[in-house]
Protein backbone atom coordinates (compact mmCIF):
# COMPACT_ATOMS: atom_id res chain seq x y z
CA UNK A 1 0.00 0.00 0.00
CA UNK A 2 1.14 3.52 -0.71
CA UNK A 3 2.63 5.66 2.04
CA UNK A 4 0.98 9.02 2.54
CA UNK A 5 1.77 12.09 4.56
CA UNK A 6 -1.24 13.39 6.46
CA UNK A 7 -1.52 16.68 8.31
CA UNK A 8 -3.63 16.37 11.43
CA UNK A 9 -4.57 19.75 12.91
CA UNK A 10 -3.96 22.55 13.93
CA UNK A 11 -7.74 22.87 13.59
CA UNK A 12 -9.37 19.55 14.23
CA UNK A 13 -12.35 18.26 16.17
CA UNK A 14 -10.22 15.60 17.74
CA UNK A 15 -7.97 17.99 19.57
CA UNK A 16 -8.19 20.96 21.86
CA UNK A 17 -6.06 23.95 21.01
CA UNK A 18 -3.71 24.73 18.18
CA UNK A 19 -1.37 21.84 17.78
CA UNK A 20 -0.67 19.77 14.73
CA UNK A 21 0.71 16.34 14.05
CA UNK A 22 2.30 15.20 10.82
CA UNK A 23 1.43 11.58 10.27
CA UNK A 24 3.01 9.11 7.90
CA UNK A 25 0.28 6.61 7.15
CA UNK A 26 -0.21 3.42 5.22
CA UNK A 27 -3.91 2.70 4.82
CA UNK A 28 -5.29 3.85 8.14
CA UNK A 29 -2.27 2.66 10.13
CA UNK A 30 0.20 5.27 11.35
CA UNK A 31 3.83 4.51 10.64
CA UNK A 32 5.31 7.60 12.17
CA UNK A 33 4.04 10.73 13.90
CA UNK A 34 5.72 14.06 14.39
CA UNK A 35 4.29 16.62 16.76
CA UNK A 36 4.46 20.24 15.57
CA UNK A 37 3.93 22.73 18.36
CA UNK A 38 4.59 26.45 18.02
CA UNK A 39 1.23 27.81 16.86
CA UNK A 40 0.79 29.50 20.24
CA UNK A 41 4.37 30.47 21.01
CA UNK A 42 4.12 33.89 22.62
CA UNK A 43 7.58 33.97 24.19
CA UNK A 44 6.31 34.49 27.73
CA UNK A 45 9.57 33.40 29.30
CA UNK A 46 11.42 36.13 27.42
CA UNK A 47 8.73 38.76 28.02
CA UNK A 48 8.91 38.08 31.75
CA UNK A 49 12.59 39.08 31.80
CA UNK A 50 11.49 42.62 30.89
CA UNK A 51 8.81 43.03 33.55
CA UNK A 52 8.98 43.46 37.30
CA UNK A 53 8.21 40.63 39.67
CA UNK A 54 4.62 41.76 40.22
CA UNK A 55 3.95 42.80 36.62
CA UNK A 56 4.49 39.18 35.62
CA UNK A 57 1.36 37.90 37.35
CA UNK A 58 -1.06 38.82 34.54
CA UNK A 59 1.34 37.10 32.12
CA UNK A 60 1.92 33.79 33.86
CA UNK A 61 -1.73 32.85 34.12
CA UNK A 62 -2.05 33.03 30.34
CA UNK A 63 0.42 30.18 29.86
CA UNK A 64 -2.28 27.60 30.39
CA UNK A 65 -5.67 28.80 29.28
CA UNK A 66 -7.61 25.92 30.83
CA UNK A 67 -6.29 26.20 34.35
CA UNK A 68 -4.29 29.35 35.02
CA UNK A 69 -4.37 28.94 38.79
CA UNK A 70 -1.59 26.44 39.27
CA UNK A 71 0.77 28.57 37.22
CA UNK A 72 0.01 31.59 39.42
CA UNK A 73 0.64 29.40 42.43
CA UNK A 74 3.97 28.14 41.24
CA UNK A 75 5.25 31.59 40.30
CA UNK A 76 4.18 32.94 43.68
CA UNK A 77 5.88 29.98 45.38
CA UNK A 78 9.14 30.60 43.53
CA UNK A 79 9.11 34.34 44.31
CA UNK A 80 8.37 33.58 47.96
CA UNK A 81 11.23 31.13 48.08
CA UNK A 82 13.73 33.56 46.55
CA UNK A 83 12.58 36.58 48.56
CA UNK A 84 11.97 34.51 51.70
CA UNK A 85 8.44 35.69 52.30
CA UNK A 86 6.29 33.89 54.85
CA UNK A 87 2.68 32.99 54.07
CA UNK A 88 0.04 33.08 56.83
CA UNK A 89 -1.54 29.79 57.88
CA UNK A 90 -5.00 30.67 56.62
CA UNK A 91 -3.68 31.66 53.21
CA UNK A 92 -2.30 28.14 52.79
CA UNK A 93 -5.80 26.74 53.26
CA UNK A 94 -7.40 29.33 50.99
CA UNK A 95 -4.82 28.52 48.33
CA UNK A 96 -5.42 24.79 48.57
CA UNK A 97 -9.19 25.20 48.31
CA UNK A 98 -8.79 27.54 45.37
CA UNK A 99 -6.41 25.15 43.59
CA UNK A 100 -8.67 22.15 44.15
CA UNK A 101 -11.61 24.11 42.79
CA UNK A 102 -9.47 24.89 39.76
CA UNK A 103 -8.68 21.19 39.41
CA UNK A 104 -12.38 20.32 39.42
CA UNK A 105 -13.07 22.98 36.77
CA UNK A 106 -10.18 21.84 34.64
CA UNK A 107 -11.12 18.16 34.86
CA UNK A 108 -14.69 19.00 33.88
CA UNK A 109 -13.31 20.81 30.86
CA UNK A 110 -11.14 17.79 30.11
CA UNK A 111 -14.18 15.55 30.40
CA UNK A 112 -16.03 17.82 28.00
CA UNK A 113 -13.21 17.52 25.47
CA UNK A 114 -12.98 13.76 25.80
CA UNK A 115 -16.72 13.08 25.72
CA UNK A 116 -17.16 15.49 22.82
CA UNK A 117 -14.43 13.75 20.84
CA UNK A 118 -16.04 10.33 21.40
CA UNK A 119 -19.46 11.66 20.40
CA UNK A 120 -21.06 11.66 23.85
CA UNK A 121 -22.62 15.07 23.31
CA UNK A 122 -24.97 14.96 26.29
CA UNK A 123 -22.21 14.21 28.77
CA UNK A 124 -20.06 16.89 27.15
CA UNK A 125 -22.79 19.49 27.63
CA UNK A 126 -23.29 18.47 31.25
CA UNK A 127 -19.58 18.80 31.94
CA UNK A 128 -19.46 22.20 30.29
CA UNK A 129 -22.46 23.36 32.32
CA UNK A 130 -20.91 22.17 35.57
CA UNK A 131 -17.64 23.85 34.70
CA UNK A 132 -19.60 27.03 34.21
CA UNK A 133 -20.92 26.74 37.76
CA UNK A 134 -17.33 26.50 38.98
CA UNK A 135 -16.42 29.56 36.91
CA UNK A 136 -19.29 31.45 38.58
CA UNK A 137 -17.66 30.70 41.92
CA UNK A 138 -14.37 32.04 40.63
CA UNK A 139 -16.10 35.15 39.38
CA UNK A 140 -17.54 35.84 42.78
CA UNK A 141 -14.23 35.19 44.51
CA UNK A 142 -11.80 36.98 42.21
CA UNK A 143 -13.76 39.04 39.70
CA UNK A 144 -12.52 37.05 36.71
CA UNK A 145 -13.99 33.95 35.17
CA UNK A 146 -11.03 32.47 33.32
CA UNK A 147 -7.95 34.39 34.48
CA UNK A 148 -8.09 35.09 38.18
CA UNK A 149 -4.72 36.47 39.38
CA UNK A 150 -5.79 35.63 42.91
CA UNK A 151 -2.62 34.17 44.40
CA UNK A 152 -0.02 36.74 45.30
CA UNK A 153 3.43 36.50 46.91
CA UNK A 154 2.72 36.46 50.64
CA UNK A 155 -0.77 34.99 50.41
CA UNK A 156 -3.90 35.64 48.37
CA UNK A 157 -5.46 38.91 47.27
CA UNK A 158 -8.51 38.81 49.51
CA UNK A 159 -10.39 36.61 51.90
CA UNK A 160 -13.52 34.65 50.94
CA UNK A 161 -16.46 37.06 50.68
CA UNK A 162 -19.34 36.51 53.16
CA UNK A 163 -21.41 33.45 52.26
CA UNK A 164 -18.94 32.26 49.66
CA UNK A 165 -18.00 29.05 51.48
CA UNK A 166 -21.67 28.00 51.72
CA UNK A 167 -22.26 28.77 48.09
CA UNK A 168 -19.21 26.73 47.13
CA UNK A 169 -20.39 23.77 49.21
CA UNK A 170 -23.85 23.95 47.62
CA UNK A 171 -22.43 24.11 44.10
CA UNK A 172 -20.09 21.19 44.73
CA UNK A 173 -22.93 19.16 46.23
CA UNK A 174 -25.08 19.76 43.20
CA UNK A 175 -22.23 18.73 40.87
CA UNK A 176 -21.50 15.71 43.06
CA UNK A 177 -25.17 14.73 42.92
CA UNK A 178 -24.76 14.19 39.19
CA UNK A 179 -21.92 11.68 39.54
CA UNK A 180 -24.33 8.68 39.25
CA UNK A 181 -25.68 10.19 36.03
CA UNK A 182 -22.17 10.64 34.67
CA UNK A 183 -21.35 7.07 35.66
CA UNK A 184 -24.36 5.49 34.04
CA UNK A 185 -24.18 7.50 30.82
CA UNK A 186 -20.44 7.67 30.36
CA UNK A 187 -18.00 5.97 32.69
CA UNK A 188 -19.87 2.66 32.93
CA UNK A 189 -21.07 2.85 29.36
CA UNK A 190 -20.11 -0.09 27.17
CA UNK A 191 -19.40 2.28 24.27
CA UNK A 192 -16.83 4.20 26.26
CA UNK A 193 -15.23 0.93 27.36
CA UNK A 194 -15.01 -0.42 23.83
CA UNK A 195 -13.67 2.84 22.49
CA UNK A 196 -11.03 3.53 25.15
CA UNK A 197 -9.91 0.14 26.49
CA UNK A 198 -6.43 -0.75 25.29
CA UNK A 199 -6.01 2.51 23.36
CA UNK A 200 -2.69 4.28 23.82
CA UNK A 201 -1.35 1.73 26.24
CA UNK A 202 1.73 2.62 28.23
CA UNK A 203 3.72 0.39 30.57
CA UNK A 204 5.06 1.63 33.87
CA UNK A 205 8.65 1.41 32.67
CA UNK A 206 7.90 3.37 29.48
CA UNK A 207 6.00 6.02 31.41
CA UNK A 208 8.94 6.62 33.72
CA UNK A 209 11.48 6.53 30.93
CA UNK A 210 9.62 9.15 28.89
CA UNK A 211 9.06 11.48 31.80
CA UNK A 212 5.32 11.00 32.31
CA UNK A 213 3.59 12.64 35.27
CA UNK A 214 0.06 13.16 36.50
CA UNK A 215 -2.74 10.87 35.29
CA UNK A 216 -0.59 9.39 32.57
CA UNK A 217 1.79 8.07 35.23
CA UNK A 218 -0.85 7.23 37.84
CA UNK A 219 -2.85 5.24 35.29
CA UNK A 220 0.11 2.86 35.05
CA UNK A 221 0.02 2.12 38.76
CA UNK A 222 2.65 4.52 40.13
CA UNK A 223 1.28 6.30 43.17
CA UNK A 224 3.11 9.55 42.63
CA UNK A 225 1.64 12.94 43.31
CA UNK A 226 3.64 16.10 43.99
CA UNK A 227 1.04 17.09 46.59
CA UNK A 228 2.11 14.01 48.57
CA UNK A 229 5.78 13.88 47.61
CA UNK A 230 6.57 17.51 48.35
CA UNK A 231 3.54 18.97 50.14
CA UNK A 232 2.91 22.65 49.59
CA UNK A 233 0.04 24.95 50.69
CA UNK A 234 -2.15 22.94 53.12
CA UNK A 235 -2.07 19.53 51.44
CA UNK A 236 -0.30 17.91 54.39
CA UNK A 237 -2.90 19.22 56.85
CA UNK A 238 -5.77 16.99 55.77
CA UNK A 239 -6.13 13.34 54.94
CA UNK A 240 -6.67 12.36 51.33
CA UNK A 241 -5.80 9.63 48.87
CA UNK A 242 -4.15 9.43 45.45
CA UNK A 243 -6.35 7.56 42.92
CA UNK A 244 -4.43 4.99 40.88
CA UNK A 245 -5.27 2.58 38.05
CA UNK A 246 -3.17 -0.24 36.69
CA UNK A 247 -3.69 -0.63 32.94
CA UNK A 248 -2.07 2.50 31.55
CA UNK A 249 -4.52 2.96 28.67
CA UNK A 250 -6.93 5.77 27.76
CA UNK A 251 -9.69 4.09 29.76
CA UNK A 252 -7.60 4.08 32.95
CA UNK A 253 -6.47 7.67 32.43
CA UNK A 254 -10.03 8.94 32.13
CA UNK A 255 -11.06 6.95 35.20
CA UNK A 256 -8.17 8.44 37.18
CA UNK A 257 -9.43 11.89 36.17
CA UNK A 258 -12.92 11.02 37.42
CA UNK A 259 -11.67 9.67 40.75
CA UNK A 260 -9.41 12.66 41.22
CA UNK A 261 -12.28 15.06 40.73
CA UNK A 262 -14.28 13.35 43.47
CA UNK A 263 -11.23 13.27 45.75
CA UNK A 264 -10.72 17.01 45.17
CA UNK A 265 -14.29 17.79 46.18
CA UNK A 266 -13.91 15.76 49.39
CA UNK A 267 -10.63 17.53 50.04
CA UNK A 268 -12.28 20.95 49.71
CA UNK A 269 -14.86 19.98 52.36
CA UNK A 270 -12.12 18.77 54.72
CA UNK A 271 -10.03 21.90 54.14
CA UNK A 272 -13.04 24.14 54.81
CA UNK A 273 -13.63 22.37 58.12
CA UNK A 274 -10.00 22.65 59.19
CA UNK A 275 -9.46 26.24 58.03
CA UNK A 276 -8.09 28.47 60.80
CA UNK A 277 -8.92 32.13 61.33
CA UNK A 278 -6.45 34.91 60.65
CA UNK A 279 -5.06 37.17 57.95
CA UNK A 280 -4.76 35.92 54.37
CA UNK A 281 -1.73 37.89 53.26
CA UNK A 282 1.52 39.32 54.51
CA UNK A 283 2.59 42.70 53.24
CA UNK A 284 5.25 42.64 50.54
CA UNK A 285 7.73 45.47 49.86
CA UNK A 286 6.85 48.29 47.46
CA UNK A 287 6.56 46.45 44.12
CA UNK A 288 8.21 49.29 42.21
CA UNK A 289 11.39 49.07 44.28
CA UNK A 290 11.39 45.38 44.97
CA UNK A 291 14.78 43.79 44.37
CA UNK A 292 14.99 40.10 45.08
CA UNK A 293 18.34 38.70 46.25
CA UNK A 294 20.49 36.76 43.82
CA UNK A 295 19.63 33.09 43.70
CA UNK A 296 17.88 30.26 41.94
CA UNK A 297 14.95 28.06 42.81
CA UNK A 298 13.17 25.08 41.33
CA UNK A 299 9.66 24.67 42.69
CA UNK A 300 6.95 22.29 41.60
CA UNK A 301 3.30 21.64 42.19
CA UNK A 302 0.72 19.16 40.94
CA UNK A 303 -1.38 20.83 38.30
CA UNK A 304 -4.38 18.94 37.00
CA UNK A 305 -2.14 17.51 34.27
CA UNK A 306 0.92 16.50 36.23
CA UNK A 307 4.06 17.98 37.63
CA UNK A 308 4.32 21.67 36.92
CA UNK A 309 7.77 23.05 37.64
CA UNK A 310 9.39 26.45 37.52
CA UNK A 311 13.07 27.22 37.39
CA UNK A 312 13.47 30.86 38.41
CA UNK A 313 16.78 32.74 38.52
CA UNK A 314 17.31 36.16 40.02
CA UNK A 315 20.46 38.23 39.64
CA UNK A 316 19.51 40.61 42.42
CA UNK A 317 17.44 42.94 40.26
CA UNK A 318 13.82 44.05 40.13
CA UNK A 319 13.04 41.64 37.28
CA UNK A 320 13.59 37.90 36.86
CA UNK A 321 16.82 36.98 35.09
CA UNK A 322 15.57 33.70 33.69
CA UNK A 323 12.23 31.94 33.86
CA UNK A 324 11.66 28.42 32.61
CA UNK A 325 8.43 26.52 33.08
CA UNK A 326 8.36 22.74 33.10
CA UNK A 327 4.83 22.13 31.96
CA UNK A 328 3.32 18.64 32.17
CA UNK A 329 2.02 18.68 28.59
CA UNK A 330 5.55 19.09 27.30
CA UNK A 331 6.74 15.49 27.73
CA UNK A 332 3.20 14.15 27.19
CA UNK A 333 2.62 15.98 23.93
CA UNK A 334 6.09 15.86 22.42
CA UNK A 335 7.45 12.46 23.45
CA UNK A 336 4.74 10.12 24.65
CA UNK A 337 2.20 11.15 22.00
CA UNK A 338 4.68 10.48 19.20
CA UNK A 339 5.56 7.07 20.64
CA UNK A 340 1.97 6.01 21.28
CA UNK A 341 0.77 7.03 17.84
CA UNK A 342 3.15 4.63 16.15
CA UNK A 343 1.06 1.70 14.82
CA UNK A 344 -2.19 3.27 16.01
CA UNK A 345 -5.05 3.89 13.60
CA UNK A 346 -6.02 7.35 12.34
CA UNK A 347 -9.34 7.20 14.19
CA UNK A 348 -7.50 6.95 17.51
CA UNK A 349 -5.31 10.05 17.16
CA UNK A 350 -7.71 12.38 18.95
CA UNK A 351 -8.55 9.70 21.47
CA UNK A 352 -4.91 9.22 22.44
CA UNK A 353 -4.10 12.91 22.44
CA UNK A 354 -7.02 14.00 24.58
CA UNK A 355 -6.63 11.09 26.98
CA UNK A 356 -3.02 12.25 27.51
CA UNK A 357 -4.58 15.57 28.49
CA UNK A 358 -2.34 17.65 26.24
CA UNK A 359 -2.96 21.40 26.26
CA UNK A 360 -1.19 23.20 23.44
CA UNK A 361 -0.54 26.65 25.00
CA UNK A 362 1.32 24.94 27.81
CA UNK A 363 3.78 23.37 25.40
CA UNK A 364 4.47 26.55 23.45
CA UNK A 365 4.49 29.03 26.30
CA UNK B 1 20.87 11.23 52.49
CA UNK B 2 22.00 14.59 51.21
CA UNK B 3 25.35 14.46 52.99
CA UNK B 4 26.09 10.88 51.98
CA UNK B 5 25.23 11.72 48.38
CA UNK B 6 27.56 14.70 48.56
CA UNK B 7 30.39 12.48 49.81
CA UNK B 8 29.70 9.86 47.16
CA UNK B 9 29.71 12.47 44.40
CA UNK B 10 32.87 14.16 45.62
CA UNK B 11 34.76 10.91 45.99
CA UNK B 12 33.72 9.64 42.55
CA UNK B 13 34.27 12.76 40.46
CA UNK B 14 37.03 15.35 40.42
CA UNK B 15 36.51 19.08 39.79
CA UNK B 16 33.00 19.04 41.13
CA UNK B 17 31.33 21.37 43.60
CA UNK B 18 28.40 20.11 45.61
CA UNK B 19 26.37 22.23 47.99
CA UNK B 20 23.42 21.06 50.05
CA UNK B 21 20.67 23.59 50.77
CA UNK B 22 18.02 23.73 53.43
CA UNK B 23 15.09 23.27 51.06
CA UNK B 24 16.29 19.75 50.12
CA UNK B 25 17.98 21.10 47.02
CA UNK B 26 21.43 19.86 46.05
CA UNK B 27 23.33 22.09 43.65
CA UNK B 28 26.14 20.46 41.68
CA UNK B 29 28.50 22.34 39.38
CA UNK B 30 30.69 20.34 37.05
CA UNK B 31 32.76 20.63 33.89
CA UNK B 32 30.89 19.83 30.72
CA UNK B 33 32.89 16.69 29.86
CA UNK B 34 31.88 14.89 33.06
CA UNK B 35 28.16 15.73 32.96
CA UNK B 36 27.15 12.54 31.17
CA UNK B 37 28.91 10.36 33.72
CA UNK B 38 27.42 12.31 36.62
CA UNK B 39 23.93 11.98 35.17
CA UNK B 40 24.42 8.21 34.84
CA UNK B 41 25.65 8.05 38.42
CA UNK B 42 22.68 10.03 39.72
CA UNK B 43 20.21 7.95 37.74
CA UNK B 44 21.63 4.79 39.28
CA UNK B 45 21.48 6.47 42.70
CA UNK B 46 17.71 6.78 42.38
CA UNK B 47 17.16 10.15 40.70
CA UNK B 48 15.33 8.60 37.78
CA UNK B 49 13.27 11.54 36.55
CA UNK B 50 14.76 14.31 34.44
CA UNK B 51 12.29 17.08 35.16
CA UNK B 52 13.80 19.83 33.07
CA UNK B 53 16.80 20.94 31.08
CA UNK B 54 17.15 24.68 31.22
CA UNK B 55 19.81 27.20 30.32
CA UNK B 56 20.77 30.63 31.57
CA UNK B 57 22.73 33.15 29.53
CA UNK B 58 25.26 34.79 31.87
CA UNK B 59 26.41 37.37 29.36
CA UNK B 60 28.86 39.12 31.73
CA UNK B 61 30.77 35.90 32.37
CA UNK B 62 30.49 34.99 28.69
CA UNK B 63 29.01 31.58 29.42
CA UNK B 64 25.70 29.84 28.96
CA UNK B 65 24.88 27.64 31.89
CA UNK B 66 23.06 24.39 31.21
CA UNK B 67 20.95 23.14 34.13
CA UNK B 68 19.67 19.60 34.53
CA UNK B 69 17.01 19.21 37.19
CA UNK B 70 16.54 15.71 38.54
CA UNK B 71 13.93 14.35 40.90
CA UNK B 72 12.88 10.83 41.81
CA UNK B 73 9.65 8.98 41.08
CA UNK B 74 9.66 6.70 44.05
CA UNK B 75 11.44 6.46 47.33
CA UNK B 76 14.20 3.93 47.38
CA UNK B 77 17.79 3.55 46.45
CA UNK B 78 20.77 4.35 48.59
CA UNK B 79 20.60 8.14 48.45
CA UNK B 80 17.21 9.17 47.14
CA UNK B 81 15.26 8.34 50.25
CA UNK B 82 13.17 11.46 50.17
CA UNK B 83 10.96 12.43 47.26
CA UNK B 84 11.43 16.03 48.28
CA UNK B 85 15.03 16.02 47.19
CA UNK B 86 15.97 17.46 43.87
CA UNK B 87 19.29 18.03 42.19
CA UNK B 88 20.26 20.96 40.00
CA UNK B 89 23.31 19.99 37.96
CA UNK B 90 24.91 22.97 36.27
CA UNK B 91 27.65 23.21 33.71
CA UNK B 92 29.04 26.29 31.95
CA UNK B 93 29.44 26.33 28.18
CA UNK B 94 31.37 29.09 26.35
CA UNK B 95 29.04 31.40 24.43
CA UNK B 96 31.22 31.48 21.31
CA UNK B 97 31.51 27.70 21.04
CA UNK B 98 28.19 26.43 22.30
CA UNK B 99 28.61 22.69 21.98
CA UNK B 100 27.52 19.86 24.18
CA UNK B 101 27.00 16.12 23.95
CA UNK B 102 23.39 14.99 23.97
CA UNK B 103 22.14 13.17 27.07
CA UNK B 104 19.39 11.24 25.28
CA UNK B 105 21.34 8.02 25.91
CA UNK B 106 20.81 8.43 29.65
CA UNK B 107 17.43 10.15 29.74
CA UNK B 108 15.33 9.59 26.58
CA UNK B 109 12.95 12.39 27.58
CA UNK B 110 15.74 14.96 27.09
CA UNK B 111 14.97 15.13 23.37
CA UNK B 112 12.48 18.03 23.14
CA UNK B 113 14.26 20.01 25.86
CA UNK B 114 17.53 19.89 23.94
CA UNK B 115 15.72 20.79 20.75
CA UNK B 116 14.21 23.83 22.42
CA UNK B 117 17.53 24.98 23.88
CA UNK B 118 19.17 24.54 20.50
CA UNK B 119 16.55 26.78 18.97
CA UNK B 120 16.34 29.45 21.67
CA UNK B 121 19.95 29.57 22.86
CA UNK B 122 21.86 28.20 19.88
CA UNK B 123 23.57 25.32 21.66
CA UNK B 124 24.51 22.43 19.38
CA UNK B 125 23.87 19.04 20.88
CA UNK B 126 26.20 16.49 19.30
CA UNK B 127 24.48 13.22 18.49
CA UNK B 128 20.93 14.56 18.76
CA UNK B 129 18.75 12.81 16.14
CA UNK B 130 16.71 15.86 15.06
CA UNK B 131 17.72 19.41 15.88
CA UNK B 132 14.92 20.81 13.74
CA UNK B 133 12.95 23.96 14.64
CA UNK B 134 10.41 23.35 17.38
CA UNK B 135 8.61 26.55 18.34
CA UNK B 136 9.78 29.45 16.18
CA UNK B 137 8.69 30.23 12.66
CA UNK B 138 11.77 31.92 11.23
CA UNK B 139 15.52 31.87 11.58
CA UNK B 140 17.21 34.44 13.80
CA UNK B 141 20.87 35.47 13.56
CA UNK B 142 21.15 35.74 17.32
CA UNK B 143 19.18 33.03 19.08
CA UNK B 144 16.24 34.96 20.57
CA UNK B 145 16.50 33.92 24.21
CA UNK B 146 20.10 35.11 24.52
CA UNK B 147 20.54 38.31 26.47
CA UNK B 148 22.07 40.25 23.57
CA UNK B 149 18.98 39.73 21.39
CA UNK B 150 17.39 43.16 21.15
CA UNK B 151 13.64 42.57 21.30
CA UNK B 152 12.73 46.21 20.73
CA UNK B 153 14.90 46.49 17.63
CA UNK B 154 13.48 43.22 16.33
CA UNK B 155 9.89 44.35 16.82
CA UNK B 156 10.56 47.66 15.07
CA UNK B 157 12.26 45.98 12.13
CA UNK B 158 9.69 43.26 11.64
CA UNK B 159 6.38 44.84 12.55
CA UNK B 160 6.94 48.53 11.79
CA UNK B 161 7.91 47.67 8.23
CA UNK B 162 4.39 46.34 7.59
CA UNK B 163 2.45 49.19 5.92
CA UNK B 164 -0.70 50.29 7.70
CA UNK B 165 -3.99 49.23 6.16
CA UNK B 166 -5.81 52.55 6.39
CA UNK B 167 -4.84 55.22 3.87
CA UNK B 168 -3.07 58.19 5.44
CA UNK B 169 -5.13 61.34 5.77
CA UNK B 170 -3.99 64.26 3.68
Amino acid sequence: MRELELYFGPQHLGMVGNFSITLKVEGDRILEAQANPGYLHRGFEKLMEYRTWIQNFPLVCRINVVEPDHIEMIYAMAVEKLAQIEVPEKAHFVRSIYLELARVGSHLFGLWAYANMLGFDTVAQWAMYHRDLVLDLFEELTGGRVYHIYIWPGGVRRDFPPGFADKMVNTLHSIGGCVPDYDSTFFNNRLFYERAKGIGQLTQREAKEWGAMGQTLRATGVKFDVRKAEPYAAYDKVDWDVPVREDGDAYSRVWVIRDEMIESVHMIFKLLDAMPEGPVYNRIPNPFKWNIPKGEAYVRCESSRGELGLYLVSNGGDKPYRVHFRTPSYPHGLIILEKLLRNASIADVGNIMISLYVVAPEIDR
Amino acid sequence: MSESLKEALESTFKDIQVSVHEDSRIAVTAESHSVLAILKFLKDAGFDHLALISSVDWIEDNVIELCFILTCYERGGEHANSQKMHIILKTPIPREQPQFKTVIGVFPNAEPYEREIHELFGIDFEGHPRLTPLLLERHYEIPPFRKDFDTRKYVEEVFDSIPSIEPEKT
